[in-house]
C-alpha cells in the first residue's frame, strides 16, 4: 500500500528542510522516496497549504510509575471534574493534571504527539512504570531510570570504586529496567535526606557516604559516555526551586567536566537573590552558559497558571514545599529505600509574585538559548503545567504580541523584575520543528523518528497553517502512525499502541554477584527478580515492539 | 408564567443523571430543546422526552413530578431559581448548589447537600447517608446554607461540614458531625454512634438527649446560651421544632470535644 501526502509545507529541519512544497510517500510504514511514474498510489491526501511536520516528541514528560499512581490516587477531585466519555473506538479515562493511561495517550496524539519519555523510573518500580506505560495507547515510549540516591551506587562510590565498576552497575540497570537512559535526580540529595540533610550543595559532603553530588554528577556523566548511551545523563540539579540556585545549576554544567549533559527543567534552577524580595530572574546567566557549553542541553519546564500536581522523585524539596500544596495534601516518602518521591498538588497563579516570575523565567530561557537543538518544549508534565497547555505555550513562543499581552496580565512586580518585555524573538515554525521533533530524536539516539527523510517511520502530524498557534497546534488535521491515520480534525479515529524503545549497553556480568550480594541483604527483593525481561516487557504493551538503540562506546 | 413540569413517564430501568437540567440556565430555552437534552441513563444517552413528559415553560422554576429514587444528581450545582420534587429524590440531590431552593415531598438519597455553598433544601421524608457531608477526596463538607430534613438521616451528617445550617427533625444516624470543622448541626431525635467524632469546631444541637458521646468529650455544664436565642430567632417559623425553639429560656449541658482533635468544638444537649 503507497500512500501519498500531496503539497504540504513541510518542515523538516533533520534535512534543512524549510517550509518547502513537497509531496511524501509512505509504505509498510515507513517513508519512501517517490516511487516511479509507473507505480501506483493506493491513496492520495491532498495537503495543500497544510504544515506538515513529523510526529511530536516529548522527552520529558511524568506519564508513568509510582509517583503518578500516588498522584491520581491523591486526586479524586482532579479525575471525577475531568472526565473522557468512552467512544465505540476508545476506552473512558479522566483527569487534567494526572491523567489516566488512556486519556494521556489519546490527548498526546490529539494534539500530534506521537512519542514520550518518562524520565524518572526507579529501578525497583519499573516493571510498574512499564506495565502502565504499555496500556498507554498511540505514542510510542521509553524511560530514563533513576541513579544516584541508591545505595549500591553510593556504597561503590564511598568504597573508591573504579569507574569500569560504575560503568557496569549502569549498564546492568539499564538492562534490567528496560529504559532508554540515566536520569539523576538532587544527585545523593534523596539519600541524603533520610541523613537528615535538608539541604544539598553540589559540593557538600552526605552525612553517611561522604560523597557529594559533584562526584556523583562527574561518575555518572562519565559512564553514560563510557557506555555509549546515545542519550547524555539527564540531570535533575541540586537545589530545585530555591532562589540562587542558578550558581548550582552553573556548577553541575561544570560537573559534567565537558562530556555530554542534560538539564532538566532548567527553569526551576535560573533563580537568582535580586531585588526586595530576594527572588529573581537568572535566566540570562544560565542561557549564556548554555549557548557557550557545546556539551549542555536543557529542556525547559515551563509553568502555565492554574491548577496542578507537582511529582517529583526530589523528595528534599517536596518536603520543604509541602505548605505550599493547594488543596492541602501531599504525600513524601521513601520508596523501598531504593530513593524517594513526593507529590503535592500545586495552583500556579498569575497573580502570585513568584509564580509569574517563574512563568516569564521559563520563556525567557526559551529565548535566550540561542540554539534551538538544545532547548526542549517541556512543561514537565505535570509539575509545570499539564502537557494539554503546550500549544499555549508554543503560541507564547512563537506570537510576541500575544506574549506580551499575557505579560501585561501577570503580578506587576514580577514584571518589573523581568527582561521578558523587551526580547522581540518570536519562534518560527521550523524552529518549533526542531524543539519538538528532530532535536528530541537526535538527543536520544532514535534515528527513524522526528524526521521525514527516507526510511523514517511514517509518524507524520499536518496542521491547518492557522494565524492562532494555539488552535493550530491543539487540532491537527491529520496525524499518522506507522503510516496509519491514528487522529483526523483533533479525534483519534484508530487506536494503535505504539513501541518501546531501549538501549542494552554491553558490560561485564561479574558486577551480578556484588549485585545478588547487596540485593540479598538489603533490599525488598532480589536483584533477578528486578529484571524485566524483553519477553515480559513485549507482554506489557498490547504487543508492542520493543526496539533497542545502538550504543557507541566512548573513550574511556 | 407556569413552571416547567417534567413528569416521570414510568420508574427508569437504571439510574439517571439529571445535573444537565441544572447545568445552563433553563430559562430562553424552548420546549423542543429541552425535550431534546441528553441525560445518562446507567450507561447509555438518552433524550430528556424519553423519559419525561415535557409541559409549562422553561424558567426560574422546575417542577419534577413522579419523581423516583433513581434520579441523580437533581438540583446539582443550582445557582438560583427553584425545584420541586413531588415525590423522592435519588443520590447527590443539591450537591455543590450555589444559591435557589429544592424542595423534595418525599425521601432524598445519599450524599445530598454534600459541598453544598449557599441557598435552601428542604427535604419532608428521610435523607440518605452522608448527608451535607464531603464526598471521598473533597476536603470539605457543607459549606453555606440551609438543609432541613423532616425525617431521619443516615449515618455521617455532616461529616467534614464547614459552614452553614443542617437540621434534622427525626433521628440521625452513626458519626453524625464527624470531622466537623464549623458550622452548626441540630438533630430533634436520637443521634446513633460516634457523634462528634473526630470533630475540630461547631456546633450540634441535640433536642433529645443522647445515649452517649465519645469518651474524648468533656463535660462542661449547664449554660442558658445566649447564641442559643439566635439561632431560635434565625430559624423561627421553620416547619417542625427548630422553628418553634423558645426566644429565650434555653438551657442546655454542653460538651466540647473531640479533644483528640483540638477540641474546639461543642455539643449541646438541650434539657
Amino acid at each position: 500500500m503507497l500512500l501519498r501526502l500531496a503539497g504540504g509545507r513541510v518542515y523538516d529541519p533533520a534535512h534543512g528542510v524549510n517550509g518547502e512544497i513537497r509531496d511524501l510517500y509512505v509504505r509498510d510504514g515507513r517513508i519512501v522516496a517517490a516511487p516511479g511514474p509507473d507505480e501506483r498510489v493506493d491513496q492520495s491526501y491532498d495537503l495543500t497549504g497544510r504544515v506538515v511536520m513529523a510526529g511530536a516528541i516529548d522527552m520529558h514528560t511524568h506519564i508513568g510509575g509510582g509517583k503518578l499512581n500516588i498522584a491520581r490516587a491523591m486526586l479524586p477531585e482532579d479525575h471525577r471534574s475531568d472526565p473522557r466519555a468512552r467512544s465505540p473506538l476508545t476506552r473512558g479515562s479522566c483527569g487534567h493534571a494526572a491523567p489516566g493511561t488512556f486519556a494521556t495517550g489519546y490527548r498526546y496524539a490529539e494534539m500530534g504527539y506521537t512519542a514520550c519519555f518518562e524520565p524518572a523510573i526507579l529501578p525497583v518500580n519499573a516493571r510498574q512504570a512499564h506495565l502502565e506505560m504499555g496500556d498507554t495507547p498511540m505514542v510510542d515510549k521509553g524511560g530514563y531510570v533513576m541513579l544516584g540516591s541508591d545505595d549500591f551506587l553510593l556504597r561503590l562510590m564511598a568504597s573508591g570504586a573504579e569507574q569500569r565498576l560504575i560503568n557496569d552497575y549502569v549498564a546492568w540497570t539499564l538492562h534490567a529496567t528496560r529504559c532508554i537512559g540515566i536520569k539523576v535526580v538532587n544527585p545523593g540529595g534523596i539519600s541524603a535526606f533520610k541523613f537528615n540533610q535538608r539541604r544539598f550543595e553540589l559540593d557538600e559532603k552526605h552525612g553517611f557516604y561522604g560523597v557529594t553530588p559533584r562526584d556523583i554528577l562527574r561518575v555518572l556523566s562519565r559512564a553514560v559516555h563510557e557506555l555509549g548511551v546515545p542519550h547524555p545523563l539527564h540531570v535533575h540539579s541540586s537545589n530545585l526551586g530555591l532562589p540562587g540556585n542558578a550558581d548550582t545549576t552553573l556548577g553541575t554544567i561544570q560537573a559534567a567536566e565537558g562530556l555530554p549533559i542534560h538539564l532538566t527543567h532548567i527553569q526551576f534552577h535560573s533563580y537568582g537573590t535580586e531585588g526586595a524580595r530576594k527572588f529573581s530572574s537568572a535566566a540570562a546567566r544560565i542561557a549564556e552558559a548554555i549557548n557557550a557549553t557545546p556539551n549542555a542541553s536543557c529542556d525547559v519546564g515551563q509553568i502555565l497558571f492554574g491548577q496542578t500536581v507537582t511529582a517529583s522523585g526530589d523528595s528534599m524539596t517536596q518536603h520543604r514545599n509541602s505548605g505550599l500544596a493547594s488543596p492541602k495534601k501531599f504525600v513524601v516518602m521513601d520508596i523501598e529505600c531504593d530513593a524517594g518521591c513526593g507529590v503535592l498538588p500545586f495552583k500556579y497563579r498569575d497573580t502570585n509574585f513568584v509564580n509569574a516570575l517563574q512563568w516569564a523565567i521559563g520563556l525567557e530561557v526559551f529565548l535566550l538559548v540561542t540554539d534551538p537543538w538544545r532547548v526542549f518544549l517541556t512543561t514537565d508534565h505535570p509539575n509545570g503545567a499539564p502537557f494539554t497547555t503546550y500549544p499555549h505555550l508554543i503560541r507564547l513562543l512563537m506570537d510576541r504580541t500575544f506574549r506580551n499581552e499575557r505579560l501585561g496580565l501577570v503580578n506587576a512586580d514580577a514584571r518589573a523584575l523581568s527582561t521578558l518585555a523587551s526580547i522581540d524573538r518570536e519562534y518560527s515554525l521550523y524552529e518549533i520543528a526542531i524543539l519538538t521533533r528532530a532535536a528530541p530524536a537526535r538527543i536520544l539516539g532514535i534515528t527513524d523518528l522526528g524526521h521525514l527523510g527516507t526510511g523514517a517511520t511514517a509518524d507524520i502530524t499536518v496542521y491547518r497553517d492557522e494565524p492562532d498557534r494555539e488552535r493550530m497546534f491543539s487540532t491537527p488535521e491529520y496525524v499518522f502512525k506507522d503510516g496509519e491515520l491514528i487522529v483526523r480534525n483533533g479525534a483519534v479515529v484508530k487506536v494503535t499502541w505504539g513501541r518501546y524503545h531501549t538501549v542494552e549497553p554491553a558490560y561485564d556480568r561479574g558486577i551480578e554477584r556484588r549485585l545478588k550480594e547487596h540485593f540479598d541483604r538489603y533490599q525488598t527483593i532480589r536483584a533477578a527478580s528486578l529484571q524485566i525481561s524483553r519477553d515480559e516487557m513485549a507482554a506489557f504493551g498490547h504487543g508492542a515492539e520493543v526496539r533497542t538503540h545502538p550504543c557507541r562506546r566512548g573513550t574511556p | 408564567m407556569s413552571a416547567l413540569r417534567l413528569t416521570l413517564i414510568s420508574r427508569p430501568p437504571a439510574r439517571v443523571d439529571l445535573s444537565p437540567l441544572t447545568a445552563q440556565p433553563l430559562a430562553g430555552r424552548s420546549a423542543a430543546e429541552i425535550a431534546a437534552l441528553p441525560l445518562v441513563l446507567g450507561n447509555r444517552r438518552v433524550r430528556l422526552d424519553e423519559l419525561f413528559r415535557v409541559t409549562g415553560t422553561p424558567g426560574e422554576a422546575l417542577e419534577i413530578a413522579g419523581s423516583d429514587d433513581r434520579l441523580d444528581r437533581i438540583g446539582a450545582g443550582l445557582a438560583g431559581g427553584s425545584i420541586v420534587v413531588e415525590g423522592d429524590a435519588g443520590a447527590y440531590l443539591g450537591q455543590r448548589m450555589t444559591g435557589g431552593s429544592i424542595t423534595v415531598s418525599g425521601h432524598a438519597g445519599a450524599f445530598a447537600a454534600t459541598g453544598m455553598k449557599g441557598g435552601e433544601i428542604r427535604v419532608a421524608g428521610n435523607a440518605g447517608d452522608f448527608l451535607a457531608a464531603a464526598i471521598p477526596g473533597d476536603h470539605q463538607g457543607m459549606q453555606g446554607g440551609l438543609v432541613l430534613v423532616g425525617g431521619n438521616a443516615g449515618d455521617r451528617a455532616g461529616d467534614r461540614m464547614r459552614r452553614g445550617a443542617l437540621l434534622v427533625t427525626g433521628s440521625a444516624g452513626d458519626y453524625c458531625a464527624s470531622r466537623m470543622v464549623a458550622g452548626t448541626i441540630a438533630v430533634g431525635g436520637r443521634v446513633g454512634r460516634s457523634t462528634g467524632m473526630a470533630m475540630r469546631r461547631g456546633t450540634v444541637l441535640l433536642l433529645t438527649p443522647p445515649a452517649g458521646l465519645p469518651p474524648t468529650f468533656n463535660a462542661c455544664g449547664r449554660f442558658p446560651l445566649t447564641m442559643l436565642a439566635l439561632l431560635a430567632r434565625a430559624w423561627r417559623g421553620l416547619p417542625g421544632p427548630f422553628g418553634a425553639l423558645p426566644a429565650a429560656g434555653l438551657t442546655v449541658r454542653r460538651f466540647m470535644g473531640d479533644l483528640a482533635n483540638d477540641g474546639k468544638g461543642e455539643v449541646l444537649v438541650r434539657e
